[in-house]
């Protein structure tokens, strides 16, 4: 196991070898730092996939020629329908005139049938796919209903960009693993072979081999350790700063609050650093200095 | 933990005891025989050119040996099996009565903590201070960090080196350096010291205050083999020499005569 004079010789040794481990921890931490952005942009369109997922909206746009009897009754209907929060009617003029406001534009050119009529209709955001499908479905069937937007399309087009990036960050995650191994292999193979007098000493004098590795393998865990962390250090400052940038705008263009690596994941990058650090420092040491 | 049974009549030999370390397979019964035994040893690193042919030797516990020879008669060789970091071709090196050529390789470290080794070109880590190179015997032993300060504190001041512990083994002079190989090679109190020549890269005058150095280890009750090609070394005090010759070892007691009354006829050096 661990032991306090393992760690101190490892400490010993990367103090000596600053250089040497700071090269590597750096190149360590670029590695990473593909694998967080990669993380970062999946994390948060998942979040807007979720977001939308569950906007609990349904736009029912109504055909030119049905009459204020027929809409009542079809409110009364949607508002009686199990799982509806509130229906809304949104007159075409009002639409156009909500659309003018929102986009600050004149729209005189564009001609009334631009803007449907519709009834905007909130439903719980728990609702079942299931349900929300059958109320479409006989929605649809209604003679004065022309269209319904679910949103289940962009939706869908946003779940298949997080799937994508999903399948990305997995790729980017293989090629990280292999550069960690790569750095910290060969970096502790030339400090291996910068210390060869040590180990020849270490073996002249009784020790183990597991007493030899011990202190290469707690270096090379930090170093991953260490490369991931400084991943993140940068990934955030990035993060914040563009924010801050931005200000309230991403938030108010994507429907939520973009947000940094969660904990798990934060700490399961440095976790998995510090894991492969050490696999790569023994696989490394596979052939000790022979005395 | 055990030691040696001769030990106790030695009592006057101060702190320096060397003890006999509990390997895997232990036998309290190894107190009792030599030290060392070389039966029918054959080594070769090249076919049909044997470094030792048939080699014999006897090494008593506490003997001051000294080992001698032409370059490339095997007196490294010799060692370097002692050690394990060779292997014998045929054979067989008992030392405190088990086979050294049968260790498996997980047992080498348990054999070496019971053995100190000097080198001609002293071995230690430049980057380390003299405290770090000597402590890192008794760490490897797994001693707390009190009791190793303690102990390479002794081995320091009986080298004549109190006090160097915190200089860089680097800065040292070649004499210093050698001074800091062998409290490495003492500190852990082992129980036979292994020299190989360890006088090599030093002057005449230094090569003798080194040399005084491992009598004094001696006299403590320690087994030495000190291996060496330089005559004047020999003729400093009167002590058992083997002298390898053909891949064999050859006992001459009680020291050699000095060259002008034939010693060159008599030993091959």
């Amino acid at each position: 196991m661990l032991s306090i004079g393992t760690t101190r010789r490892a400490q010993r040794g990367m103090l000596r070898e600053w250089r040497l481990h700071a090269l590597s921890v750096f190149s360590l931490a670029v590695a990473f730092v593909c694998l967080g952005a990669a993380l970062l942009v999946v994390t948060n369109l998942r979040a807007v996939e979720d977001r939308w997922a569950h906007a609990g909206r349904v736009s029912v746009y109504l055909k030119d020629s049905i009459s204020t009897p027929d809409v009542e009754a079809l409110k009364s209907a949607l508002t009686a329908t199990a799982g509806v929060k509130s229906v809304r009617y949104i007159s075409s003029g009002q639409a156009r005139q909500d659309f003018a406001q929102t986009e600050k534009k004149n729209l005189a050119g564009l001609s009334q049938e631009a803007f449907p009529s519709s009834i905007e209709v909130e439903v719980q955001p728990d609702m079942a796919d299931a349900e929300l499908t059958e109320m479409v479905t006989k929605l649809e069937k209604l003679p004065g209903v022309d269209e319904i937007e679910t949103y289940q399309a962009w939706t869908d087009r946003l779940a298949r960009l997080v799937r994508g990036g999903v399948a990305a960050s997995g790729i980017l995650a293989l090629v990280v693993f292999a550069s960690v191994l790569a750095v910290v292999g060969s970096t502790i193979r030339l400090a291996l072979q910068r210390r060869r007098t040590e180990v020849e000493v270490l073996k002249l004098v009784g020790a183990t081999d597991r007493f030899i590795k011990g202190p290469f393998l707690v270096e090379g865990s930090a170093q991953g350790a260490m490369g991931a962390m400084g991943a993140l250090a940068l990934l955030a400052t990035l993060f914040f700063l563009v924010k801050g940038r931005l200000d309230g705008e991403l938030s108010s263009l994507i429907g939520v609050e973009p947000s940094f690596l969660p904990w798990p994941i934060a700490l399961g990058m440095v976790g998995v650093g510090a894991v492969l650090g050490a696999l790569a420092a023994l696989l490394g040491l596979r052939r000790l200095v022979a005395v | 933990m055990p030691r040696f049974d001769d030990q106790d009549d030695a009592q006057e030999s101060r702190a320096f005891r060397p003890l006999l370390r509990q390997g895997p397979r232990f036998a309290r019964d190894a107190a009792a025989r030599p030290i060392l035994m070389f039966e029918d040893v054959y080594k070769s690193y090249r076919p049909g050119a044997p470094v030792l042919r048939g080699m014999n030797l006897v090494i008593e516990r506490g003997e001051f040996v000294f080992i001698t020879g032409p370059s490339g008669s095997g007196k490294s060789t010799l060692l370097r099996l002692l050690y394990r970091s060779e292997t014998v071709d045929e054979g067989r090196i008992l030392f405190m009565g088990r086979d050294i050529a049968r260790l498996k390789d997980d047992s080498v470290p348990f054999l070496r903590r019971n053995i100190g080794v000097i080198f001609q070109d002293f071995k230690l880590v430049k980057t380390w201070s003299v405290f770090e190179n000597v402590a890192i015997t008794l760490e490897v032993l797994g001693l707390p960090q009190r009791l190793i300060k303690a102990r390479v504190g002794e081995a320091l001041e009986r080298v004549g080196l109190a006090g160097r512990g915190s200089d860089a083994a680097g800065v040292l002079s070649g004499g210093e350096q050698q001074r800091v190989a062998v409290a490495r090679a003492i500190v852990g109190e082992p129980a036979l010291i292994l020299a190989d020549e360890p006088t090599g890269n030093l002057d005449p005058q230094l090569a003798i205050d080194i040399l005084g150095l491992f009598e004094e280890i001696h006299e403590s009750g320690t087994t030495v083999l000190f291996a060496t090609h330089d005559r004047s070394l020999l003729d400093v005090r009167s002590r058992r020499l083997i002298v390898l010759d053909e891949g064999k070892a050859m006992d001459v007691a009680m020291g050699i005569a000095p060259a002008e009354e034939g010693y060159d006829n008599e030993l091959p050096l």
